[in-house]
């Protein structure tokens, strides 16, 4: 264990990971004000982060239990929702093969979108797997710290904070910042309106259930979009 | 069901399947290469999903569940969240949609 935090690899990932939570700072603050607004204890706003460990997840989770929806549409609805790990998931192992079980199981925790990103460019630029990967647990250790410590300052400083401010807009904010870029692309732009317009179409159903019925649609409608795009610039 | 078990109920299950998803390709089934469909279409869960999160929290008041009417009077945040949209969509940053997101709230807050 010594010898690995003193490894030149985690050391240099863990480094690398200090900008990026300077940017994740306000989204694990607005984690832990919204689990304080859900009336969780500081125990549960603790677990949540560290258990769950994404930030959309636990946003959604806590939407759908304020908003009163039956535990297995919550799971069904994050569940859906934590399906882009899947793709992260086939990105990364072509790099983490050859490495022990015990190292796979390890980084596939530490799996979020900053740490995949930055883990990518250092396994291209190394030949060692044992060197990218104790890089990646470098950055995935920052990250997980970094994102217990912001979401516990949420937890306590959210009650301080007049409502009049309307901090709750944060959450929104935080998603728009993460969607927004992703409008650069074709079948992206679809999804993302035919979700939206689904979301608010379906306002109706209960249990939330709009969530996730207008996520599928939304999903679908991307696909096709690709596929007749691609058909198109094929003829 | 207890609130405080069904919030730990939903940590536990949610985190075990994210794990999971996480897992998969990695450990799972990691001679498996995926379906070329399926990877399409993953494609596109962050914006259907988070668009879906995000419009109820700006079109709907947390007041009124009434899209219709809140569509019909002019409010301050359908208005802020358009200019953050625009600013996410040049500079990438949850940084400078957040400083300039919120301003503009407070401002059309006060505005209006």
């Amino acid at each position: 264990m010594r010898r690995l935090l003193a490894s030149p690899d985690f050391r240099a990932g863990f480094a690398e990971m200090l900008p990026a939570c300077i940017g994740i700072l306000p989204f694990g603050v607005v984690c832990g004000v919204g689990a304080a607004a859900a009336g969780a204890s500081w125990l549960a706003a603790l677990g949540m982060s560290a258990i769950i460990f994404s930030g959309a997840a636990q946003i959604l989770a806590v939407q759908l239990l304020s908003s009163g929806a039956p535990f297995a549409v919550i799971v069904l609805t994050c569940s859906v929702l934590g399906l882009r790990f899947l793709m992260y998931s086939a990105a990364m192992a072509p790099y983490l093969k050859g490495l022990p079980p015990r190292w796979q199981q390890a980084l596939a925790f530490l799996l979020t979108d900053q740490a995949f990103a930055s883990a990518i460019r250092r396994f291209n630029a190394t030949d060692d797997p044992r060197a990218g990967a104790q890089h990646f647990l470098g950055c995935g250790v920052a990250l997980y710290l970094c994102w217990q410590i912001t979401s516990m300052i949420g937890y306590f400083a959210g009650n301080l904070i007049p409502t009049s401010w309307s901090l709750e807009f944060a959450v929104p904010l935080v998603f728009i910042a993460l969607v927004a870029p992703l409008l650069r692309n074709f079948p992206n732009v679809v999804a993302a309106v035919v979700a939206g317009i689904a979301v608010l179409a379906l306002d109706g159903l209960p249990m939330k259930l709009n969530l996730i019925a207008a996520g599928v649609i939304g999903i679908m409608a991307g696909t096709i979009a690709d596929v007749a795009r691609e058909r198109w610039t094929r003829r | 069901m207890d609130a405080t078990l069904k919030l730990w109920a939903v940590i536990v299950v949610v985190g075990l399947l994210n794990y999971l998803s996480r897992l998969s390709f990695i450990a799972l089934f990691a001679q498996r290469s995926m379906p070329p469909m399926l990877e399409r279409a993953l494609k596109y869960v962050p914006a259907a999903m988070l668009t879906a999160l995000i419009l109820p929290m700006i079109v709907a008041g947390p007041v009124s569940g009434l899209t219709a009417s809140a569509a019909m009077t002019f409010d301050p945040k359908i208005a802020a969240a358009i200019i953050a949209g625009v600013v996410a969509y040049f500079t990438r940053s949850t940084l400078i949609t957040l400083a300039l997101g919120m301003s503009a709230l407070w401002l059309l807050q006060l505005l209006g």
